[in-house]
């Protein structure tokens, strides 16, 4: 037991040195996992979001001539591991980029006390949005339940759902239940039948039973929330079983390039909605390719980058960096805190002619956050498989968040009385 | 040197059957006692606290339990995660169907619910040994990770299918959820740990240890010097479980703050049997320096690079890091099979010796 006081010691000792080596610089780390069974799609992401910045140090020295000190802690997608990083970083952090459904839900609790916003484009608990109830969480540009909104609609374009059967395979785990109670409205509204296939952590790669069940019970429509080697698992087993690929529709964590490369031709006409699109020849890619690629800084490849997943990570940099800048220009100061780029957060205006600025047209559609809407809603597009890449099918998508905005309100009502005290801003409108 | 015994003469049975005969080493835990109560609380940091010292002693506390069924009784077992979910359910329900609970008495009362779990998944073990008992309390494993996933009302029917602490409050401050402090939630941890260690120090050095270690021994022994096997067995089973369930409440409600069902999967199981037996089966202390290894060391280790202004990537020193734990632990079963404990007990005799070999 001796060797707590050195551990203690060591500690202590390493937390000092490392704050002080980050002075003058806005340190926004990430909780990254290049390691664990979830790397193979954390890797591209976590490439995409260090090149935007990395990028913006070389082209502009940061962020309103501040340099941002994007470091990546290591979580191997671990909930324990994302623990340790956030009490690591927390001391000096302006952001906390949470990564996993899991890490943030421990994480969001303690953002009240610890002030410090967390940013979670496209993931995490969907009632975020109501800004009001958390007031430091943010998953602009679109939640879970716009996804699940957007997927609903999409498939109503085809034909009227009313008497069709859906089955909604998904990960047995928070992330996958996300959207079982917008669905579940959705189905008794439009009249469709809603069959939750449920996937155990440990059945990911063998999904056999499922898609036993699924040819047993003919859906019209296969809807996927799948995440790491479930979707793999998913779409191999889809094209065993010749399911019509037309008819799967994956959130936008189930288009991976990777996932689809491995069956190829046969995956054509999957489907995945999607809040980003990635886009080679914008602009911001051959800001990349110039200051980050070829000076040699990147842990990336071409065909990486020509992905889904690496062009998303630059647009959760962007998202970030707007905040950065929103919070400067409207404190006046470069050097901001965690408090002022909540404020940043909170009042982002990413129109088109900002996103043309940035060289970023496309790749995202235009948003705005507010003090009572953390999210955003800003929609998305519907991209299919064609064989070799994902292209755009649809016009923009946007969700009808008043369908859900009742839900929303109960779930942040029902989190707040089961965490009290929870603070909540009255002073926001509606 | 340091530990010389000479001069220090017991001159009643009390004395010499004292839970510390050396004066060395009560003043070593003396020693220890004080950084635990004054100087940690004092010095360490918040990090410090959430990812070094309450996660060694409540992973300590789980690796202790576990000890206790199989370093004592005998009994193999790898279904620990799965109990300590058991404690840490019992918890949440208890506290949320009942909030007026005074939430230390809620976190030992659970060790209760997952006693009776234990008992009776423990009832296999009285035809059952070894290896295939393994196999038997697996189904423990999968069965109770399996029923936290899909009985609704354990986690009150959230969405999300995640428990999350409440704010809990005993004497006016919060011990539990995201509004308590960390230092409060240490004193609680420490408190509960040293409370759970003095009873099974002394469980296993009275009737009941001296039963369970006959039954490990040799079992056919045992039943023709008329102990009772099926009592000695449920007994380690009953108090085995009920330690862990109680490790397992201060694992969400100290620690963790909210979980998921898959935090109690084997991966955790593995964990804490791999604490047990590094630190050394049979043995109270090795739970603690195991845990101190397995737990601790990680993120000192993690650490170190920034300290020393070594520029790796974070995913770097994430995979070093699992290989110098990993050669540690094979380092360590090398030079001491029998684990750490075994190791302190032999310096301990080579220091008590010191400096003649013979």
């Amino acid at each position: 037991m001796k060797n707590f006081a050195k551990l203690a010691a060591a500690a202590v000792v390493a937390s000092v040195v490392a704050g002080a080596a980050m002075a003058e610089s806005l340190y926004t780390p990430n909780l990254s996992y290049r390691t664990g069974p979830f790397a193979a799609t954390g890797i591209p992401l976590m490439n995409g979001q260090k090149d935007y910045m990395s990028m913006l140090n070389a082209r502009d020295g940061g962020v309103g001539g501040v340099e941002i000190a994007f470091e990546e802690c290591e979580t191997g997608y671990s909930t324990e591991k994302g623990v340790e990083c956030y009490e690591k970083t927390k001391g000096k952090a302006i952001v906390t980029q949470p990564w996993s459904t899991g890490i943030t839900l421990q994480v969001l609790p303690k953002t009240n006390i610890d002030m410090i916003p967390i940013l979670a484009p496209g993931y995490g608990f969907s009632p975020m949005m109501d800004g009001k109830t958390f007031q430091w969480a943010f998953n602009a540009p679109s939640g879970y339940w716009d996804g699940a909104d957007m997927i609903v609609q999409f498939i109503e374009s085809e034909g009227s759902l009313e008497g069709k059967k859906v089955a909604f395979l998904h990960l047995d785990h928070p992330f996958g239940k996300e959207p079982l109670p917008v669905l579940e409205a959705a189905a008794a509204e439009k009249g469709f039948e809603l069959l939750p296939i449920p996937v155990g952590l440990k059945e990911m790669q063998n999904q056999s039973a499922q898609w036993l069940q699924i040819r047993r019970e003919r859906p019209d429509y296969v809807v996927m929330w799948g995440w790491g080697a479930m979707n793999a698992g998913a779409i191999t087993e889809a094209v065993k079983t010749k399911f019509d690929m037309s008819k799967m529709l994956g959130i936008w964590w189930s288009g991976h390039d990777a996932d689809l490369a491995i069956v190829g031709d046969k995956g054509k006409g999957y489907k995945s909605i999607s809040w980003s699109f990635p886009d080679v020849d914008a602009g911001v890619m051959a800001d990349i390719k110039k200051h980050v690629v070829d000076a040699g800084m990147t842990e990336s490849n071409e065909t990486e980058m020509s992905g889904v997943f690496y062009g998303r990570g630059v647009v959760m940099s962007m998202i970030l960096a707007e905040g950065i800048k929103v919070a400067q220009d409207h404190f006046g100061e470069a050097n901001i805190n965690a408090e002022q780029l909540r404020w940043g957060l909170e009042n982002l205006n990413v129109t088109e002619e900002r996103l043309a600025e940035l060289g970023m047209s496309g790749m995202v559609p235009p948003f705005a956050t507010s003090c009572a809407n953390h999210t955003g809603h800003s929609g998305g597009w519907m991209l299919e498989w064609d064989g070799a890449k994902f292209v755009k099918v649809s016009d923009h998508l946007t969700p009808n968040t008043a369908s859900y905005s009742d839900i929303a309100m109960k779930s942040a009502a029902d989190y707040a009385t089961a965490n009290a005290p929870w603070p909540v801003n009255e002073e926001c409108g509606g | 040197m340091l530990y010389r015994t000479a001069g220090q003469f017991k001159t009643s049975y009390n004395s010499d059957q004292a839970l510390f005969p050396i004066k060395q080493d009560a003043f070593l835990l003396g020693v220890i006692l004080l950084f635990a109560l004054v100087i940690f609380p004092l010095t360490a940091s918040e990090f410090t606290f959430q990812t070094i010292l309450i996660p060694i002693m409540i992973y300590s506390l789980a690796a202790l339990g576990l000890n206790i069924l199989t370093g004592f009784a005998g009994q193999l077992s790898l279904g620990t995660a799965a109990f300590m979910g058991v404690g840490a359910y019992a918890c949440y329900k208890m506290v949320t169907l009942m909030p007026w609970m005074n939430p230390i008495v809620a976190i030992l009362f659970s060790g209760v619910f997952s006693a009776g779990v234990g008992v009776a998944f423990g009832i296999p073990s009285l035809r059952i040994k070894g290896f295939y008992l393994a196999i038997a309390t697996l189904a423990a494993q999968f069965f109770l990770v399996w029923l936290f996933e899909k009985w609704a009302w354990l986690y009150n029917y959230n969405a999300s299918g995640a428990i999350q602490v409440p704010n809990l409050k005993m004497f006016g401050v919060y011990i539990a959820g995201p509004q308590a402090s960390s230092v409060v939630q240490y004193f609680v941890v420490l408190f509960i740990v040293s409370l759970l260690t003095m009873v099974c120090i002394n469980l296993t050095r009275g009737n009941l240890g001296r039963t369970w270690k006959a039954t490990r021994d040799m079992d056919i022994a045992a039943e023709l010097i008329g102990i009772n096997l099926m009592k000695s067995k449920l007994t380690a089973f009953a108090v085995s479980s009920y330690i862990v369930g109680v490790a397992g409440a201060l694992f969400v409600f100290m620690w963790r703050g909210a979980a998921e069902p898959n935090l109690f999967d084997i991966p955790l199981s593995f964990r804490v049997l791999f604490i047990a037996i590094i630190g050394g089966l049979g043995s109270v202390m090795g739970n603690f320096l195991g845990a101190i290894l397995i737990v601790g060391l990680p993120v000192v280790l993690n650490l170190l690079p920034a300290a020393l202004g070594i520029p790796i990537s974070s995913a770097t020193v994430e995979h070093l890091n699992i290989m110098c734990i990993g050669s540690l632990i094979i380092f360590f079963l090398i030079v001491e099979p029998h684990g750490l404990a075994q190791l302190w007990k032999l310096i301990r005799e080579k220091l008590i010796i010191w400096p003649f070999p013979h």
